[in-house]
């Protein structure tokens, strides 16, 4: 397990959370990855072609395996965004298998959310 | 130093000088081809992929539909796999206005005996493509076409045609031209070649071989961009494109989407490079949206641009020289030359074995920009 | 300096821009602002500092003393950066740079652009790839990440194991060791034949002595904790099918095989590359270092007029020499614009060109002592993946090879091999040095990947809204006229009537 040394961890402002549906709280200014991390949940993403669990590797934005889907949009880098109130953090799941042709596959999460999250 | 001896020479090694090898070479020609770079390292290996016979200019239709018959067992002839998919192309209809369009098209082409491209109203649209977006109202297919690796595509010919003797020569750039008796006499820098039929099929360079052959084109050159995303749920099987937008995207088998859209960057042949003007890339971004909300979830990958060439009415020239015997063009195929790829070859090497071609190929003479002498 | 300013700078033109707030990027800018240039410095992180001084202002940890003297240090710096009148714009990826003198970036979801007249890219250096079988299993980690994860969010994992060699690798380790944090091995790999080979460079490594009593002090440390070390590892492999279950090595000839969840790898530095070849800049394979590098002058001139490059992205110099390089260029660049004369510059960088010659003697040593293993940098297990983000293993470019895939680019093109989010970023190298293997011949003729922009993912939406600089519209730039095209939408229908 990760854990943190983060002595001034109660005097930042914390902020809530969900990493894959878990409530979880992170002091402002932490990264995405090190929430995960902490909350236990280091798996970032499917590879695409094998379909493996893949987590992060460099923490510095240059390997691009902790891509997870935040707020309804794929691909982001989880250690290099920071954590935002009310972020919404998902395993990702896109893979070369993934299909939204059947009516019957939900698009939800991939259209109505995304739009004014980039801040 | 030796002279290096064919009965043909092909200068350029992209799809259009590999098909032409391989089809000589099928017919037992000798052939070479001089490509000063690497093979596919231009246009046929970097292009869009598109496999399109809709919506093609007239001139072009006899041509594009042969073409379309040799891709759907192009991997069994080659041997290989040119990841050709027909998953059909469809061109969106936003409006009426672009359905009127379709309309005349349709009639204008069924008038002429031509019936591969058929008109879909807005629930059938819909029904191909279930993540539209609500205003398109309706459009047009066309089911054998679809997508190739371009890449693996001008590969495939390359290979099957060393296979049966042909020879590819790599890093090799034509400087010189000249014709000596019944001969012509080709210099690189460091090599010498000699062949009885010459073949332009050099690309973005073309104009540079054509006025060595002796003829003069007004041809220009450019850099259509690209872009690619990342891996995206599947939401598109068919190829799409529009009437009237610059909007065009196919999704492949790993989820990619290849977008397009027209914008042209800056390209500067001299130094095989070219530049990407983003802001035109963002209105490609723009259409792609519009007409596929989904498209908000793509992450861009990577964009990026070939060197293509044009002629004025964006037909190619293909054909024997004017002013030389024995010498072939095949070149300006003015961003849709891929398609064409399996056909041209074998075009190239009816002229040089039987003297003619079964297609009309007077649309694309090499003189038909020259003003007339009365 | 004003911090992430309000408005951001739309259309706004410097004189100078630097890409990365690191020693480099921070030593420039105070420099160049000094002579009176309008000077811009993004960088992707919210604080300045870069990765050595990373959070030096603002570290989570109670005691940041423990992460040593030398990180401490990075506060001078950093407050005179601060101090400066260099806009520094925080918290944003340069997503494009040219050679003419534009910059892309994205800010809150949004991309900016800004031109400036010289450009200094200060990008900085990631840590070379370790393609063993199973490096990319969860639970596998680079050392650096330790060392980032710990700098900015004091986040530590008990009991893992260290493998590899370089400085940063016992640095990490000891700064683990001090907070009391276990390490449940250190297995270094540099092997015996370094410590001989470099000792011909030992005299140049003599003019530094005080860095080479730090790099000894490191492994004294190490070695007086509890902490098991093995050295002259080779043949290192990850265990475990869907996730780290140990690592296994040998050491002369004998298996060794420890059980562990988390294993973090590391073996020395390379330039991040991305954004100086896709600016077009002329690279070369630089032997000592094992990497490419852009060609630049002693002034950190690249091979475009407008384009310097400083620090760790011209090839790996270390921090001190980063801030001398930084100012170097700084200097030049205020001569391109005419404000200062070439002899104030001879003059004022007199200095740091003798500490940066001084420097190379180290260097030299350095990058032969931890010269990583062949075995560890160019892989021969068919089932290693070589491609994290496409999973192509060696087995896959074998093939790719034996169908043409001479050269990066067409075996990236034959097998995919690169293609994927990172760009080469994670098998670049691997990729040159393997094909040369496999030619029998130098890297520097096996060449690198064509780089382009963005240099990380783009949203479509961002990019869809970055309609703010030109009118939008289709202008065709062929000289031809509109064409009909497969990338452009059909306009043959109205042309056929
Ligand atoms: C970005 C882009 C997207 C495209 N999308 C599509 C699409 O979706 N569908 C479609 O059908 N078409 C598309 N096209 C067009 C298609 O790629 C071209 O029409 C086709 O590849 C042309 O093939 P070619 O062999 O004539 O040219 P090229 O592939 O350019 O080959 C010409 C070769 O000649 C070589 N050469 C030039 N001068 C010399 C010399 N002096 N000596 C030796 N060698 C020389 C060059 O190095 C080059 O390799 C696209 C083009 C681009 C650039
Ligand atoms: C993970 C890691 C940890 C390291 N730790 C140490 C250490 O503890 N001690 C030590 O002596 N050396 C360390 N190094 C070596 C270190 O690189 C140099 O010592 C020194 O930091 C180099 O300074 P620089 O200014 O060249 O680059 P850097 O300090 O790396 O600064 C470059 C900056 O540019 C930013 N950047 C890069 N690309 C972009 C972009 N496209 N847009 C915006 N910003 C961008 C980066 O985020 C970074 O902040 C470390 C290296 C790595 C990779
Ligand atoms: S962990 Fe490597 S990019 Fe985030």
């Amino acid at each position: 397990m990760f854990r943190s040394l983060n002595d001034k961890e109660n005097q930042r402002s914390l902020i809530n959370l969900t990493i894959n549906g878990k409530l979880v709280t992170a002091p402002q200014g932490q990264t995405v990855w090190a929430a995960m991390a902490l909350a236990g949940e280091t798996s970032t993403r499917l590879s695409p072609v094998t379909l493996k669990a893949r987590s992060a590797y460099c923490a510095m934005g240059v390997c691009f395996e902790c891509m997870t889907e935040i707020n309804g949009m794929p691909n982001q880098q989880a250690c290099l965004f920071e954590v935002k109130e009310g972020m919404d953090i998902r395993f990702q799941e896109i893979t070369e298998q993934t299909s939204l042709l059947n009516p019957s596959d939900s698009v939800s999460t991939l259209t109505e959310n995304v739009g004014g999250n980039h801040d | 130093m030796t002279t290096h001896k064919s009965e043909v020479l092909v200068i350029g090694g992209g799809i259009q000088g590999s098909s032409t090898a391989y089809h000589l070479a099928k017919r037992g020609v000798s052939v070479r081809v001089l490509e000063k770079d690497t093979v596919s390292r231009h246009a046929s290996g970097v292009n869009a992929g598109g496999v399109r016979l809709l919506g093609r200019n007239l001139a072009e239709v006899e041509l594009s539909k042969t073409a379309m018959e040799r891709w759907q067992q192009l991997d069994d002839e080659l041997d290989a796999d040119t990841g050709f998919r027909a998953r059909s192309l469809i061109n969106i209809a936003a409006d009426e206005t672009d359905m009127e369009t379709l309309r005349s098209r349709e009639q204008q082409m069924h008038e002429l005996g031509y019936f591969h491209e058929v008109m879909l109203d807005q629930h059938e649209l819909r029904e191909r493509l279930p993540h539209v977006a609500q205003h398109c109202i309706g459009g047009v297919v066309s089911e054998q076409d679809g997508y190739a690796i371009p890449f693996h595509s001008t590969q495939a010919f390359r290979i099957a045609a060393e296979r049966i003797g042909a020879i590819f020569c790599e890093g090799e750039q034509v400087q010189s031209i000249r014709k000596v008796g019944d001969s012509w006499l080709v210099a690189t820098e460091t090599q010498k070649y000699q062949a009885e039929h010459l073949v332009n099929c050099a690309g973005a360079w073309a104009d540079l071989i054509s006025v060595m052959i002796g003829d003069n084109v007004p041809m220009s050159y450019s850099a259509p961009m690209l872009m690619i995303t990342a891996r995206m749920p599947h939401f598109a099987t068919p190829v799409v494109g529009a009437v009237s937008r610059p909007l065009s995207f196919k999704q492949f088998e790993n989820g990619t989407v290849l977008i397009g859209g027209g914008a042209k960057g800056f390209a500067d042949r001299a130094n095989n490079t070219t530049r990407l003007d983003y802001s035109l890339l963002a209105s490609g971004a723009h259409h792609a949206i519009e007409f596929f909300p989904i498209m908000k979830t793509a992450c861009i990958n990577r964009m990026w641009s070939g060197l293509e060439a044009y002629m004025p009415d964006n037909l190619p020239v293909i054909g024997k020289s004017i002013r030389a015997d024995k010498a072939y063009h095949a070149f300006a195929f003015s961003a849709h030359g891929f398609q064409l790829g399996p056909v041209i070859g074998e075009v190239l090497a009816d002229l040089i074995t039987e003297g003619e071609s079964r297609f009309d190929l007077e649309p694309f003479r090499v003189n038909r920009y020259e003003r007339k002498v009365l | 300096m004003i911090n992430n300013i309000e408005t951001p700078s739309i259309n706004n033109s410097y004189d100078i821009a630097i890409i990365g707030a690191g020693p480099a990027g921070m030593s420039a800018a105070i420099t160049a602002t000094k002579a009176g240039a309008r000077v811009v410095v993004l960088d992707d992180k919210p604080r300045s500092g870069g990765q050595i001084y990373r959070n030096v202002d603002a570290s989570p940890l109670a005691k940041p003393t423990v992460l040593g003297a030398d990180y401490l240090k990075g506060s001078e710096i950093t407050a005179a950066f601060k101090r400066c009148s260099a806009e520094h714009i925080s918290s944003v990826n340069v997503w494009h740079a040219g050679d003419n003198g534009e910059l892309l970036f994205s800010l809150e979801g949004e991309t900016q652009r800004l031109t400036a007249r010289q450009i200094i890219v200060a990008t900085g250096a990631m840590e070379r790839p370790f393609p063993i079988p199973g490096w990319h299993l969860p639970g596998v980690m680079s050392a650096g990440s330790a060392q980032v994860m710990l700098k900015s969010d004091g986040l530590v994992r008990d009991g893992a194991v260290f493998a590899g060699t370089g400085p940063l690798l016992y640095l990490i380790v000891a700064q683990y060791l001090r907070l009391g944090v276990k390490v449940k091995a250190l297995v270094d790999t540099t092997p015996k034949q370094n410590y001989l080979s470099s000792m011909s460079e030992i005299t140049g490594a003599m003019s530094a002595p005080r860095m080479l009593i730090k790099g000894l002090g490191l492994m004294n440390e190490i070695r007086k904790s509890d902490t098991k070390v093995y050295r002259f590892a080779e043949g290192l492999e990850i265990q475990g099918e869907e996730a780290c279950k140990g690592l296994s090595f040998s050491i002369s000839g004998s298996k060794h095989e420890i059980v562990t969840e988390h294993v973090f790898l590391h073996q020395g530095v390379i330039p991040n590359l991305n954004m100086t070849q896709a600016l077009g800049l002329k690279h070369t394979w630089c032997e000592q270092q094992l990497c490419w590098t852009p060609e630049t002058d002693n002034w950190g001139q690249s091979s475009q007029g407008v384009i310097a490059v400083a620090g760790d992205s011209s090839g790996i110099v270390g921090a001190e020499s980063a801030a001398a390089m930084g100012r170097i260029c700084a200097l030049r660049q205020l001569v391109n614009i005419g404000l200062i004369t070439e002899q104030q510059a001879d003059h004022e960088a007199a200095d740091d060109l003798r500490f940066m010659r001084k420097q190379q003697h180290f260097r030299r040593f350095i990058d032969r002592l931890y010269r990583p293993l062949d075995q560890h940098r160019k892989p021969t297990n068919d089932q290693t993946v070589v491609c994290r983000c496409e999973e192509r293993t060696v087995k896959d470019l074998k093939q790719g090879f034996a169908l043409g895939g001479r050269e990066p680019n067409q075996l990236k093109s034959q097998t995919r091999c690169g293609m994927g989010p990172c760009q080469g970023r994670m098998c670049g190298h691997t990729v040159s040095e393997l094909l040369a293997e496999w030619r029998n011949e130098p890297v520097a003729d096996v060449g690198y990947y064509r780089l382009r922009s963005p240099m990380r993912l783009v949203t479509l939406q961002e990019l869809s809204r970055f309609t703010n600089l030109t009118p939008v519209s289709t202008v065709d730039r062929a000289s031809s006229g509109t064409s009909d095209s497969d990338v452009e939408a059909n306009k043959e229908q109205e042309l056929a009537q």
